[in-house]
């Protein structure tokens, strides 16, 4: 807990989730969120993923960051402008939600997983197919995961341009 | 890592002539990087050049010019810093800035010999193709950033272009990884000495993958932004594109990004399709990797020569229908070969 | 927490080269000197000499957006695809059926988001 690599990344990666709400001008914010992301990638290395950790990088500051702040340039407010104001939500709503965050966090991590594999840092390469696909012990694989996984990326595509395209009177 | 005595002066002493520290600053560190992407600037108008039926540099030193980028460098470094008025500056400064330590992020994980290369990683594939799928966001800033209309449609385009095209070059590299079950680069290339058996020679990786070896290359073209693919850019069209208000320095910092994605492609597709550092006899491995890289930027700074500009939409449909398939098809043949040939 | 090799390594190189060359680059920075008369000629947009009309950033190329979708739905599932290729000797035919499900399910939303897109007039 006090290693100082930790503490650096959890702070930026705070730091950044804070920015990404805050900013008044959304491209800061979309770029707040790409440092946010970075940071948990490397809370992701600190946890010898580093696997998970490369491809956190490449999707979310790679693609989904790229996907707010090209919806961001071309819809939202040009600069100069007055920002979009929000209503200021109360300090105890903001204590409260901390609370259940923070408790409800900690008691899933204790729970659901239990114990650190002691396998090092190359251990998760070489069975990372096999894990994935065929299981290891009691579990037989993720696949049924993976095929939920493609049914909610093709529910959100479809719904995604379904949404934003428009319908011209033929 | 290891014990550094407790006195800074001789801590540093110590960690600067650590071979580590040489290789991260000389070669294939920062020092060669800068000093590469030099040259390449020169070789790629000397080459153009000659294609052209011109001679391109020739005044600056007796060997045809190739101290020219150095000089551009001296002059371009005293020109005057202007930014357009409500440019967003923070963005503005950073995008190009950021783009030289993408560039060299990526030559750190690429070997060039078993001893000569910065960082082993594991998991070196995917973290290559991380760096470069950085590599749209800040496109995209750096257009945005300027308040300017023709910076901000190159750097749409730009955005669209390389992340149309880096499916196919992640998906083609995928035909690597299932040959050489390994994302560490330097085991890769030891796969490519080490596996299978045709007519009694050991085969690099290119010959089972052409087809993915192919698609490889012309995606790397479309992500560095080169002819065919440079509409981004388009001279004659939207004046340099995201790259137009940039002043002085940082119009050096945003077309030395450019060679230095150049170098780095080529080293990739050395390692993973050339076999890296392997070669016959009495050459050293550092020789080979670095031969056949140059070759490799040399096939590509050619392709500028020969080639017009790809309209945007047709580059658009080709990346995500031909190209895609190609790449998905690649892995199928891929898959039979592995599962039906058992000496692969 | 740490683990010995790998994320040394990745510290090292990160921290070396970003600073390094952001050094580098800032010393030069420090050598261009600034806009010291900045005249409104100077600072306008550069537009080879036309004299620069409407908002600096407008609305285009919209229908190029399902193609952004498609990457991001294709940079995760390259994720998984390398996953699979990984160790693809290990797991063999019977690991490979469901990774094939699931590219062949997203081959869908691609060919929905091909018809849609390269049209302005759906957009």
């Amino acid at each position: 807990m006090t290693d100082p690599a930790f503490l650096v990344i959890a702070a930026a990666t705070v730091i950044g989730a804070i920015l990404a709400i805050e900013a008044r001008d959304l491209v800061y914010g979309a770029a707040a969120l790409g440092i946010t992301f970075l940071g948990v990638a490397g809370l992701f290395i600190l946890l010898d993923a580093t696997y998970v950790a490369a491809f956190q990088i490449a999707v979310y500051i790679g693609a989904v960051v790229v996907l707010i702040l090209f919806t961001v340039m071309l819809v939202g407010p040009v600069k100069g402008e007055a920002p979009i104001e929000h209503r200021r939500t109360s300090l105890m709503t903001a204590i409260l939600v901390s609370l259940m965050l923070g408790i409800g966090g900690s008691l899933v991590s204790s729970n659901a997983f239990p114990g650190v594999d002691a396998c090092g840092a190359s251990c998760d390469l070489q069975l990372l197919s096999q894990t994935l696909l065929l299981g290891s012990g009691s579990n037989g694989g993720y696949a049924i995961q993976l095929e939920l996984l493609s049914f909610v990326l093709v529910a959100a595509v479809i719904g995604a341009l379904t949404l934003a395209k428009t319908e011209r009177k033929a | 890592m290891v014990d550094l005595p407790p006195d800074p002066i001789s801590m540093t002493i110590q960690i600067m002539t650590s071979p580590l520290f040489l290789k991260i600053a000389i070669f294939p560190g920062l020092a060669s990087i800068g000093i590469i992407a030099a040259l390449l600037t020169w070789l790629d108008r000397k080459i153009t050049a000659r294609v052209q039926l011109r001679i391109g540099p020739q005044y600056v030193s007796p060997l045809g010019g190739i101290l020219q980028s150095f000089a551009d460098l001296i002059k371009l470094a005293f020109k005057e810093l202007i930014i357009p008025e409500k440019a967003d500056r923070f963005f503005f400064l950073l995008a190009p800035i950021f783009g030289m330590v993408l560039g060299a992020g990526l030559i750190g994980l690429i070997p060039f010999s078993p001893e000569t290369l910065i960082s082993n990683l594991e998991v070196g594939l995917p973290v290559f193709l991380a760096f470069v799928t950085l590599s749209p966001t800040l496109v995209l800033l750096a257009g945005w950033s300027a308040n300017s209309k023709y910076p901000f449609i190159g750097g749409l385009r730009s955005l669209f272009q390389q992340t149309g095209y880096e499916i196919p070059l992640w998906l083609s590299s995928i035909g690597v990884v299932m040959m050489a079950g390994s994302f560490n680069l330097s085991k890769i290339v030891q796969a490519q000495s080490t596996g299978y058996v045709l007519f009694g020679v050991h085969w690099w990786f290119i010959v089972p993958q052409i087809l993915g070896a192919i698609i490889f290359l012309v995606t790397s073209v479309a992500e560095q932004e080169r002819i065919p693919f440079d509409l981004p850019e388009a001279e004659p069209e939207i004046i340099m594109g995201w790259q137009a208000e940039y002043p002085g320095f940082l119009f050096l910092a945003a077309q030395g990004a450019g060679f230095i994605k150049l170098y780095a492609f080529s080293a990739l597709f050395t390692t993973i399709y050339l076999g890296g550092y392997l070669g016959p006899g009495p050459l050293p491995p550092l020789f080979w990797s670095i031969f056949k890289t140059t070759v490799m930027v040399v096939v590509v700074i050619l392709l500028r020569g020969a080639f017009g500009r790809v309209r945007l939409d047709q580059l658009l449909r080709y990346g995500w229908t031909l190209l895609l398939g190609l790449a998905i098809a690649n892995i199928a043949i891929t898959y039979f070969l592995i599962e039906g040939i058992p000496a692969i | 927490m740490v683990a010995e090799g790998i994320p040394e390594l990745v510290y090292y190189l990160g921290f070396i080269l970003v600073n390094t060359i952001a050094i580098v680059i800032v010393l030069i920075l420090l050598v261009s000197p600034r806009d010291r008369k900045p005249t409104p000629e100077k600072r306008a947009p550069f537009e080879s000499g036309q004299i620069a009309v409407g908002r600096g950033r407008t609305r285009f190329i919209i229908q190029y957006y399902p193609y952004l979708l498609m990457f991001v739905v294709y940079d995760v599932v390259s994720m998984f695809l390398f996953a699979w290729a990984l160790n693809l000797r290990s797991v063999g035919a019977a690991g490979t059926v469901p990774i094939f499900i699931f590219v062949s399910v997203l081959l869908f939303p691609l060919g929905y988001a091909l018809k849609l897109a390269n049209k302005p007039e759906n957009w």
